[in-house]
């Protein structure tokens, strides 16, 4: 995807990562965590602009859940409050076996895509999540047994060779879909022209969404909306709307990059465009 | 074993939540929750060998103010 991308007008799909796995209301009181605020937060985001929604599960107390049952209940708030979202789970999990890792792709319906981390990335001073190649290829041989789109999440430049290694091993379908993330720590540095050199490395016909933590959330969406890319912005990603300020919700986070996008004159995707485009 | 660090509370200082949720007394504050399952050593985690904060504080131990009793799994693990 390209500049020409962008000329050509083509819709752009927004996600919305509602509530992450990382940090929880002790960040931002806001942060959708219970499967009913989850739901209100995804309806509220697609009446924004958001075609898609990346969603991860909590315990009752903000903690991690990996559980079918949990997902489970998140979707189903999500379809009882939202009209017809696309629903992503995360299959990421620091420090979670593997097996946990593949309950989220078990529920009833199947998600229609699910990420699919591309390697290693280091959290706090003492954990990696590992993401073997090995791990890899069994979740996506899971993701294809139940019709599941992955969403390939690249953490840093290193993860473009892996995408193109499971290109390599596996069939996927098209168009891939990788999420170049851009941040602090394992990820790709912050910089713009960093941002161009991963979209130039990408497999041919490769479609990117763009992703930047914190103070970059904003910045990197607006370069990935004019470089012909998608964008995911929302509290699992930045908790501010502005410095010193905390987001209000993750549809305000919404609103404000489909404002950037009409400026430019570039339409936002429905969930029925983003369908086509994504081949779901 | 959960790190001895670890408390739940629902309030400290300004900030009340609904649920109680991990506080690390090492650190005085309220922790992610990716961190709570470190301090309640799930899956394969060790607080003792993978948590900065307790390796930092291990020293303090006999003058830490031991948390109450902490729930090891919840409904969903």
């Amino acid at each position: 995807m390209t500049y020409d991308d962008f000329l050509a007008g083509d819709p752009l799909i927004i996600t919305a990562a509602l509530t992450g796995g990382v940090h929880g209301k002790e960040a931002n009181p806001n942060l959708p965590e219970t499967p009913a605020e989850i739901g209100r937060a995804a309806a509220a985001a697609e009446d924004a602009g958001a075609a898609v929604v990346h969603l991860h599960a909590r315990r009752p107390n903000g903690e991690r859940s990996f559980a079918t049952e949990r997902f489970q209940e998140i979707d189903d708030a999500v379809r009882r409050h939202a009209d017809d979202v696309i629903v992503q789970h995360s299959t990421g999990g620091t420090g979670a076996p593997a097996e946990k890792r593949h309950l989220p792709l078990r529920t009833d319906p199947a998600p229609e895509m699910a990420s699919l981390d591309m390697g290693p990335l280091n959290r706090y001073d003492h954990l990696t999540s590992e993401n073997t190649r090995g791990m890899v290829d069994a979740l996506h041989a899971e993701m294809v047994e139940r019709g599941i789109k992955p969403e390939l999440e690249v953490f840093n430049d290193g993860h473009l060779n892996e995408v193109h290694g499971l290109l390599e091993r596996r069939e996927l379908a098209d168009p891939v879909y990788a999420t170049l993330i851009f941040g602090g720590g394992t990820l790709t540095p912050p910089r713009p022209r960093n941002l161009r050199n991963a979209v130039d490395n990408l497999p041919e016909g490769a479609l990117f969404n763009t992703l930047g933590f914190g103070r970059h959330q904003l910045p990197f969406a607006t370069m990935g909306i004019l470089f012909g890319g998608h964008v995911r912005v929302g509290l699992e990603d930045n908790v501010y709307y502005r410095q010193g300020e905390l987001a209000e919700s993750n549809a305000q986070l919404v609103e404000r990059v489909v404002r950037v996008a009409e400026e430019l004159g570039r339409e936002v995707a429905s969930p029925s465009q983003a369908r086509d485009i994504l081949g779901l | 074993m959960t790190c001895p660090f670890l408390d739940y509370r629902d309030s400290a200082g300004d900030r009340t939540f609904d649920t109680a949720r991990a506080y690390c007394t090492a650190a005085e504050r309220f922790v992610q929750p990716m961190r709570a399952d470190v301090c309640n050593d799930r899956y394969d985690l060790d607080h003792a060998s993978d948590c900065e904060i307790f390796l930092a504080h291990e020293d303090e131990l006999d003058e830490a103010e031991i948390g109450s009793e902490v729930p090891t799994e919840g409904p969903d693990a």
